[in-house]
C-alpha cells in the first residue's frame, strides 16, 4: 500500500513537471537573423556568442542564423520585409536602413530604450539611427579609418610615412613603378575601388574631400557641394586616379588583397584591414600608423533593428537579443573578437588594447572622426542615400573619363543632389 | 449518369483528358509567371516605393509611364539593350553558324571540336564571367598584358573605365557565352538536311557556297528563326553578366533595360517605376518575338 501511495505520489510530481514544462516547450520560438557578416572572421565569431548568450537565456528557443552575401542584401531583405516575412532580428547596413525605416517597417525602439533603460549617450555613430524623430536602430559599428603602410617599399622609394595630403600624393607617386621595366605598372602608390556601387566610391572619394573641409551637407541637410573646398577634394581624387596611383577597376577586396601582398604602397581603411593584412604575403612589411588626412574619415557601418509587424512576444525577444548586444560585456568582448572599435562608451578596452597592438590608433581615429560628425551618409540625403551616391559616383567617372574641370562638376553634383532632395 | 459524365475515354470528351493534365502546369504558370506579372503591372501605375503585399492599394497614376519616357536614362537604356541585341545576337550568328558547319564536317577530331564549340554553354555564367573580368583586367589583365606584348597599345587600357571598351567586354563575354547555343541548334538542323539534296544540286552543277545559300540557309532558316528569337530574348533579359562586370557603368555605357530596372527596385527603392520599366520592357521582347517570328515562317520553304 505504501508503495502504491509513493508511486502515485511520484506519478503526480512528474505529472506536475510535465506541466511546468509543457508551456516552456509551447512558448519556445524560433527567432529569423538574416546576415552578411555570418562567416566573418572576428565579427561573426561575436555574433555567434551574442547568439549563444541568448539561447542560454532562453532556454528551448532558437535563434535560425542565415548568411546572405552583401551584394544580395538589400534585394534580399528588401523581398522579405515586402513578402511579409521580415527576419526578426533585423541586420542592416547603416546607408540602407532609411528606406526600410521610410516603409514604417521597423520599430520604434525608443520606448524599448526608455524601458531597459539603456544609456545611449556618447553611442557612436547612434545620431544615425535618428529616423524622423524616432530611434529605429542601435547602431553596432561606427568606425575610423586606419592607416597601412610598407615599410619595405616607402624605404626603396627614400620617403617618409606621410602625416599630410602633400606628403601622402608625393609617397604615392614615388612609389607608384613598373618594376620589371615591361610597360605594365605592377606596383602601386595607393588602392581604392573605383567601380561597384556609389556607396563605396563616395567611402573610397571621401577623405580627399573631408581633408580640404568639404562636405555634402551641412548639419540642417542642405546641399553645401559646390564650394570651393570640394572643387579642392575632386581635384585630388582626380589626381589619384587619373593618375594612375591606384589601380583600377578593382573590387574593395581585391585592392585590399593587393596591399596584403605587397603590389600596393599606402592604403587607408577601415579597422578590417589589419586581419586583412596578416593574411597576406607581405604581413612582416605592413605598418599601421595614423591616416595623414584631418579628420580622418569615419563612418557608420551597420544597424541592429526589429520589424514593426511582429508579435509583441517575439519583439520583446528580439529585445532581448540587441540587450544582450549592446551590453557592456558584449562590447568589451566586441573589441577584442571583431579588432574593432565598439560604439558604446562604456566598453572596456583594456584587453583589446593588450592585445592588438594598434588598437589605441583606432580609437583616437573613431574619436576623431565622430567629434567632426563624419559619416559619408550626408544629413538630408539618408532615404536618398543610394541615388546620390550613385550620381556622385557617375559624374566624379565623368570628370575622369572625360577630364572635366571638377569646379564644372562640382556644380552639377550640387544640382543634382538639390533635385534629389 | 455522374458515371458517364466523367468518362473521359468517349470520344467526344478525350479532349478533356489533355486539358486535365495541363491543369498543374497551367496553375504552376499562372502562378509563377502571370501573378507576379499581374501585380507588376499593378503596381506601375501606383506611385510606390517599396512595395507590400497586404499594403493598400495606392491611387492610380500614369506619373511612373511619364516619368519614364521623358527620362533620358531610360531612351539611354533602350539604345544600349539594342545595340547589344544587334551586336551579340549577329556575332553570335556568325560565329554560331561557322562553327556548326565546321563540326558537321568530317575530320579527326571532330568529337573533340565539337566538345570545345559546346564547352562555354556549360561554363556557368558568372564562371565565365569571372574570367573575363580577369581577362580584361584594367591593371593585371591578360589582355592588356598581350596588346602590350603585341605593340597594338603603348599605354594600359582601362576596359572598364572606359564607355565603349565596357561596352565591346560585355559583347564580348556575351557572344562567347551565347554562340555554342546557335552552334548545337544550327547542328542538329544541318544534321535534318537530307544529302539528296546536296547530291542533286552537284549534279546541277552548283558550287558549294550555291549549295549553301540555295540549300542549307533555307532549310534552317525555321531552326535559324527560333533560334534568333531566343538569342534576342536572352540578350535582352541578360542581368548577371552586365551586374557582374560592369554594374552597368561606366556612364551607364553598359545599362540595359534589366539593368536600369534592378537599380532602380532594389538600389533606388522605386518599385512603381522599376514595375513600369519591365512592363515596358516585357512589351518590347513580344514586338520583338512577333516580327522576328513572322519573318521565319516566310523565309521557309
Amino acid at each position: 500500500m505504501k508503495t502504491i501511495g509513493k508511486r502515485i505520489a511520484a506519478s503526480a510530481v512528474a505529472a506536475m513537471l510535465v506541466g511546468a514544462a509543457l508551456p516552456t516547450a509551447a512558448s519556445a520560438e524560433v527567432l529569423k537573423f538574416v546576415s552578411w557578416q555570418k562567416d566573418e572572421k572576428g565579427v561573426g565569431d561575436w555574433w555567434a556568442s551574442v547568439i549563444k548568450e541568448w539561447e542560454a537565456k532562453h532556454p528551448g528557443s532558437t535563434i535560425e542564423w542565415t548568411k546572405v552575401e552583401r551584394s544580395a542584401y538589400a534585394d534580399t531583405m528588401t523581398t522579405l520585409f515586402a513578402g511579409g516575412t521580415p527576419p526578426d532580428i533585423v541586420h542592416l547596413a547603416s546607408f540602407e536602413f532609411q528606406a526600410f525605416a521610410n516603409n514604417g517597417w521597423l520599430e520604434d525602439l525608443g520606448p524599448w530604450v526608455e524601458k531597459a533603460g539603456l544609456n545611449l549617450d556618447g553611442w557612436s555613430g547612434q545620431e544615425t539611427c535618428k529616423f524622423q524623430d524616432t530611434t529605429v536602430c542601435i547602431m553596432m559599428l561606427y568606425y575610423g579609418t586606419i592607416f597601412g603602410y610598407n615599410e619595405e617599399i616607402l624605404k626603396q622609394a627614400g620617403v617618409a610615412v606621410p602625416k599630410t595630403y602633400a606628403e601622402f600624393l608625393a609617397a604615392a607617386k614615388a612609389t607608384t613603378k613598373d618594376l620589371n621595366g615591361d610597360g605594365i605598372v605592377d606596383q602601386f602608390g595607393t588602392g581604392h575601388e573605383t567601380k561597384g556601387g556609389g556607396g563605396q566610391y563616395i567611402a573610397e572619394m571621401a577623405s580627399y574631400l573631408f581633408d580640404v573641409g568639404a562636405r555634402f551637407t551641412n548639419a540642417e541637410g542642405e546641399v553645401t557641394i559646390d564650394t570651393p573646398e570640394m572643387v579642392e577634394g575632386l581635384t585630388r581624387w582626380k589626381t589619384i586616379v587619373k593618375e594612375n596611383l591606384t589601380p583600377r577597376d578593382l573590387s574593395a577586396g581585391e585592392v585590399r588583397k593587393l596591399f596584403a601582398d605587397g603590389k600596393i604602397a599606402l592604403k587607408v581603411d577601415g579597422p578590417w584591414i589589419y586581419s586583412i593584412m596578416q593574411q597576406g604575403a607581405a604581413k612582416d612589411k605592413l605598418k599601421l600608423a595614423s591616416v595623414p588626412f584631418d579628420p580622418p574619415l569615419g563612418g557608420s557601418s551597420n544597424v541592429l533593428a526589429m520589424p514593426s509587424e511582429i508579435s509583441d512576444e517575439k519583439k520583446q525577444l528580439v529585445w532581448d537579443f540587441i540587450a544582450i548586444a549592446t551590453s557592456d560585456k558584449f562590447q568589451t568582448s566586441f573589441a577584442t573578437l571583431a579588432a574593432s572599435t565598439p560604439p558604446s562608451p562604456r566598453a572596456d578596452l583594456t584587453e583589446a588594447k593588450a592585445q592588438i597592438p594598434h588598437f589605441d590608433l583606432m580609437v583616437e581615429s573613431q574619436k576623431a572622426a565622430a567629434e567632426h560628425k563624419i559619416d559619408r551618409i550626408p544629413v538630408g540625403l539618408e532615404v536618398q542615400f543610394n541615388e546620390f551616391s550613385k550620381m556622385i559616383q557617375e559624374e566624379a567617372q565623368r570628370m575622369i573619363i572625360e577630364d572635366l574641370d571638377p569646379a564644372a562638376v562640382a556644380k552639377t553634383m550640387q544640382e543634382k543632389a538639390a533635385a534629389l532632395q | 449518369m455522374s458515371r458517364r459524365f466523367l468518362d473521359l475515354a468517349r470520344p467526344s470528351r478525350r479532349h478533356w483528358l489533355g486539358y486535365l493534365l495541363l491543369l498543374p502546369a497551367i496553375a504552376l504558370v499562372a502562378l509563377i509567371i502571370v501573378y507576379p506579372l499581374f501585380v507588376s503591372l499593378d503596381l506601375s501605375f501606383q506611385k510606390i516605393g517599396m512595395a507590400t503585399l497586404n499594403a493598400p492599394r495606392k491611387p492610380f497614376t500614369l506619373d511612373n509611364y511619364r516619368k519614364l519616357f521623358s527620362s533620358p536614362d531610360f531612351w539611354n537604356a533602350c539604345w544600349v539593350t539594342i545595340k547589344l541585341v544587334v551586336v551579340v545576337s549577329a556575332a553570335c550568328f556568325a560565329v554560331g553558324l561557322g562553327t556548326a558547319l565546321l563540326v558537321n564536317n568530317r575530320f579527326k577530331g571532330r568529337t573533340l571540336a565539337r566538345l570545345f564549340v559546346a564547352l562555354p554553354w556549360a561554363v556557368p555564367e558568372v564562371i565565365a564571367v569571372v574570367i573575363f573580368a580577369w581577362i580584361f583586367d584594367s591593371s593585371f589583365g591578360l589582355m592588356n598584358w598581350l596588346f602590350i606584348k603585341l605593340g597594338v597599345t603603348s599605354q594600359m587600357i582601362n576596359w572598364f573605365s572606359e564607355p565603349t571598351a565596357a561596352f565591346w567586354v560585355v559583347a564580348i563575354t556575351m557572344i562567347w557565352k551565347g554562340y555554342p547555343f546557335v552552334s548545337i541548334m544550327t547542328l542538329a538542323g544541318l544534321q535534318s538536311i537530307p544529302e539528296d539534296f546536296y547530291n542533286a544540286a552537284k549534279v546541277d552543277g552548283a558550287s558549294a557556297l550555291q549549295r549553301f545559300w540555295y540549300i542549307t540557309i533555307p532549310v534552317l532558316m525555321p531552326v535559324l528563326g527560333v533560334t534568333l528569337v531566343l538569342v534576342m530574348l536572352w540578350v535582352f533579359r541578360d542581368f548577371s553578366i552586365i551586374k557582374v562586370l560592369t554594374d552597368g557603368g561606366p556612364l551607364k555605357a553598359t545599362q540595359t533595360l534589366s539593368i536600369m530596372t534592378y537599380d532602380q527596385a532594389f538600389g533606388f527603392f522605386n518599385m512603381g517605376y522599376a514595375s513600369a520599366i519591365g512592363i515596358v520592357t516585357l512589351v518590347l521582347c513580344v514586338i520583338a518575338s512577333l516580327l522576328m517570328l513572322g519573318r521565319k515562317s516566310q523565309a521557309m520553304y
